[in-house]
């Protein structure tokens, strides 16, 4: 019997659909059905000068949009050639690590809220807030920012700023403990969580499977680490690993992912508190559209001898890997912008990691997951 | 003494007597007969029951609410009437007013009948459960066994309903209902066999009498647990919830089911939550008596029985939120291993207690621990 | 590995079916092929090479003849490659890489929804976002944003 989960279903709400092929409870096959959201993004980017683009990047992934706008951000400073003043580049990160947590902690809110916990759904929205409300403070946006610039960042950090950030991330820390304690405490957490939706690494490779999912399988890949973006190679962490590659595995990863974070965003706020500077380049061509590019020193009407090139970035985004490529042919708007999401991929090896369960276990699977659909479809 | 079917038959008298006042000669003498004043007692005592009953239950509601906002770090209903206690009253209102649409495909008969015979059922088992000594349908001796074949209907109704709104997650949360109740039944009905042996009869308001000397809760603490959780099974709560899963189900059997039909299911649920939480209270935790060194003052105000009653009621369902609030939803094979590898040998356990209890007389220890007042 | 290194193994072995391997910053280097050599070029690169991890495909319009691009990363060099192949603008295909990653399973599926490049030999070859039946392949220069008939969804027909 074919089940759809989704669309109007309170799993996907409304955003996706799941067809399962059941044979009583087991889960025989899957079919993930996608394109709900699809808002033709890369299309659009076609027509957009650099930085409207950033405003699409908020709305591809809504729980992530600082993360976007950073990935968008590196490919086009490529593809153009500018080099970003170095504080703008800690404030990048800064704000990329506060995303992941805010990310984090929505897909902690959703994800025990499908396994049945109630409260826990709200301590993590409660606590989210907070990581809102700093956003708020320094991009003036709670959800979709326009905050980071081909060349810098819109603005500079508000006056007070690091204290504020500081206390929050002293307050968050106390509650991962207390997250903790609500599942892993919990018997019925791990009956429900563990050894399910078990995707070995070998597999998770194959599959294209990246991010906290291939991370719990025991690998130790961290485009952070590995291929270091930004000023990641200037800032110590760990890699948050775990080796039961099932549901319980991801929670522990997305864990010590938000503890991490945390320690990166200190030494980013010590850093920022010793280096006041400016944080947008100097010279940036016009036609970027940035609010504050100086006037004189473009080439606005005279030459028009715009720079071509390619640009390729890859980051590591709250959901997996993230990708973009820009093509620049020599004009105000991009010729091709291509991106990778990591979830697409990861919903696609559902295929691979969901049958033989039943289909009381798709929530907490595919709530491992973290579906944002937005980033999925585009 | 006050019973309920006392004042019922006050009522009855005097509405009665009101109308012969004013009926020809012919028809007062029969409106004074005792075989009318009794009958329409009897559909009085039903009314008061029903209009008891619901307003439990609305108010169940809203406590469960509060208690749940309150765990959950906000504050519950807080807008209509004080503190939001007319909240649900408004939500009903709105649930009445909303049309009921059937799907083209599913079966007229069951799809009506189900919530009708759901609601039925819950509210038929107020009509034997004591609230306090004479404030129940009379004494039968077999009060306790009448109310859980009661109790154990819905899940037969909840199938009806499922299989016939023709809907795949509906007839999946049939089925895991069908398949609870299996888990479920056997354990709670040999934990309460474990009460009828000390107690020695089916009857509520015997129970009750004969914990004068001891909670049940305390000699068959393990039956009180495998209760409880039968109970939260049998209420269909988190963590046992499964026909009603939302995440994988929708709503589970009830996903076809709108307005005014939803609202049955709704008030079913809690009003077998209030029947599950009484039955815990009655067979227990000494029903609508306290312990005798409780200062007489609080028990010798009119109606004290009952609202001590109530007070212990709200608690019990108190629990069960609580557990609602801080456990994740378990699955259904894991329910069935629960039911019969730790729920059946643990009732089995409490039953050789409990004939223990019997043998040996209750130990000394357990009088001075709740002490019961008449 | 550096670029010449890359291009001095690859030359090795396809020859001038490598149409040429061009510094990227950042990446490893971009691998101009002919599509004919595709699936022998994919296998290399996974066996000989490292590259066990398909990141991306895609594909560009260049209105009188089109692209397909791949980025593949080597867990073993910590590297990004990409290789980028010029099909013809009329009937465009190339043979599927869900042989080597299967992971290609998806990445293809919208390259063919959204640009209309036709992989050869994929299990599963349909559109991903947009409707099935859809007359468009959105990605496409000729496709207009905001005309009218676009915005009709034809129903699926099952």
């Amino acid at each position: 019997m074919w089940v759809n989960m989704g669309p109007q279903h309170p799993m996907t709400h409304g955003l996706w659909n799941l067809r399962v092929r059941i044979e009583g409870e087991i889960i025989k096959d899957v079919e993930p059905e996608l394109g709900f959201l699809h808002r033709g993004i890369e299309k659009i980017s076609e027509d957009r000068h650099y930085n409207e683009i950033i405003t699409l990047m908020d709305r591809t992934c809504y729980v992530a949009g600082l993360a976007w706008e950073h990935l968008f951000i590196l490919a086009a400073e490529q593809a153009l050639h500018i080099t970003p003043p170095e504080r703008s580049e800690y404030i990048r990160v800064l704000a990329s690590e506060l995303q992941r947590i805010a990310s984090h902690m929505m897909w902690y809110a959703a994800f025990v809220q499908d396994l049945g916990l109630m409260s826990p759904f709200l301590y993590g929205m409660r606590d989210r807030d907070l990581v809102l409300d700093l956003f708020q403070s320094f991009t003036g946006g709670r959800l979709t920012y326009e905050y980071m610039r081909v060349g810098g960042v819109r603005n500079d950090l508000p006056l007070g700023f690091t204290g504020q950030c500081r206390r929050v991330l002293d307050w968050l820390i106390d509650r991962f403990v207390e997250y903790d304690h609500l599942c892993l405490a919990s018997t019925i957490f791990h009956e429900r969580c563990d050894g399910l939706g078990v995707l070995p690494a070998p597999e998770a490779v194959a599959y294209g499977v990246t991010g906290p999912m291939l991370r719990s399988a025991g690998s130790h890949r961290d485009l952070r680490k590995d291929r270091p973006y930004s000023v990641y190679d200037r800032l110590q962490f760990d890699v948050a690993t775990a080796t039961s590659a099932d549901v319980t595995g991801r929670y522990l990863v997305r864990m010590e992912e938000m503890r991490q974070s945390v320690r990166i965003s200190r030494q980013c706020l010590d850093w920022l508190d010793d280096h006041p500077g400016p944080v947008l380049a100097a010279q940036l061509p016009r036609w970027l559209g940035a609010p504050y590019a100086p006037v004189g020193n473009e080439s606005y009407l005279l030459k028009r001898n715009y720079p071509t090139g390619l640009g390729f970035s890859m980051i590591e985004e709250p959901h997996g890997e993230a990708g973009a490529y820009v093509v620049n042919d020599g004009g105000e708007h991009p010729y091709r912008v291509k991106f990778r999401s990591p979830v697409l991929i990861n919903v696609w090896a559902a295929k691979r990691y969901l049958p033989g369960y039943r289909v009381a276990d798709i929530p907490p699977i595919m709530g491992s997951v973290d579906v944002c659909v937005g980033e999925c479809d585009r | 003494m006050v019973t309920l079917f006392s004042v019922s038959n006050t009522l009855s008298a005097a509405l009665l007597g009101a109308l012969a006042h004013i009926l020809p000669t012919p028809l007062n003498g029969w409106a004074t007969s005792s075989g009318v004043v009794t009958g329409l007692a009897a559909l009085i005592f039903g009314a008061i029951l029903l209009a008891a009953s619901m307003l439990n239950t609305i108010l169940l509601i809203w406590w469960e609410r509060k208690l749940l906002g309150r765990f959950m770090d906000r504050r519950g209903a807080m807008h209509v009437g004080y503190a939001g206690l007319l909240q649900n009253f408004a939500d009903g209102l709105k649930l009445f007013r909303k049309d009921t649409v059937r799907p083209g495909q599913a079966d007229p008969l069951g799809f009506w009948l189900s919530p009708t015979a759901y609601m039925v059922t819950s509210l038929l088992i107020f009509g034997v459960l004591p609230i306090s000594t004479g404030w129940n349908g009379g004494s039968l001796p077999l009060t306790l066994l009448l109310a859980l074949v009661i109790f154990s209907f819905a899940p037969l109704f909840i199938f009806l309903g499922a299989w016939a709104s023709n809907n795949k997650y509906s007839l999946i949360g049939g089925m895991r209902s069908a398949a609870q109740m299996i888990a479920y039944e056997v354990p709670i009905l040999l934990a309460v066999v474990a009460v009828v042996i000390v107690a020695g009869s089916f009857d509520l308001t015997t129970i009750v009498q004969e914990q004068r000397d001891y909670w049940f809760a305390v000699p068959l603490f393990l039956a009180l647990i495998v209760f409880l959780t039968g109970m939260l099974a049998e209420m269909e709560r988190i963590p046992f919830d499964l026909p009603e899963a939302e995440a994988e189900l929708v709503e589970g059997w009830n996903t076809e089911y709108g307005g005014m039909l939803f609202a049955f299911f709704m008030l079913a649920d809690y009003l077998r939550a209030l029947v599950g939480s009484i039955l815990v209270v009655l067979l227990f935790l000494g029903g609508w008596t306290l312990p005798s060194y409780v200062p007489s003052v609080l028990t010798s105000f009119p109606l004290a029985g009952i609202v001590w009653f109530m007070v212990k009621t709200y608690i019990v369902f108190g629990i069960f939120v609580w557990i609602r609030a801080s456990l994740p939803r378990i699955r259904t094979d894991q329910l069935l291993k629960l039911g019969w590898m730790r729920m059946v040998p643990l009732a089995l356990l409490s039953i050789v207690l409990a004939t223990l209890v019997v043998k040996a007389g209750c130990p000394p220890v357990l009088h001075c621990v709740p002490p019961m007042g008449g | 590995m550096q670029t010449n290194e890359l291009a001095a193994s690859l030359t090795s072995r396809f020859d001038s079916r490598i149409l040429g391997v061009d510094g990227f910053p950042g990446l490893l280097g971009r691998v101009r092929f002919e599509p004919a050599i595709a699936l022998d070029l994919f296998r290399t690169f996974r066996d000989d090479l490292g590259f066990s991890h398909l990141t991306m495909v895609g594909g560009i319009d260049w209105v009188d003849h089109r692209e397909v691009f791949y980025a593949l990363w080597s867990d073993a060099d910590r590297v990004y490659v990409m290789l980028s192949a010029n099909l013809p603008a009329e009937a465009p295909s190339i043979a599927s890489a869900v042989p080597i990653w299967p992971s290609a399973n998806a990445h293809e599926r919208e390259t063919w929804d959204l640009v209309g490049i036709r992989f050869e030999g994929h299990p599963d070859l349909r559109r991903i976002f947009m409707p099935e039946g859809y007359a468009y392949h959105p990605l496409l220069r000729s496709f207009k944003i905001f005309e009218p008939e676009d915005l009709e969804v034809k129903v699926r027909s099952e």
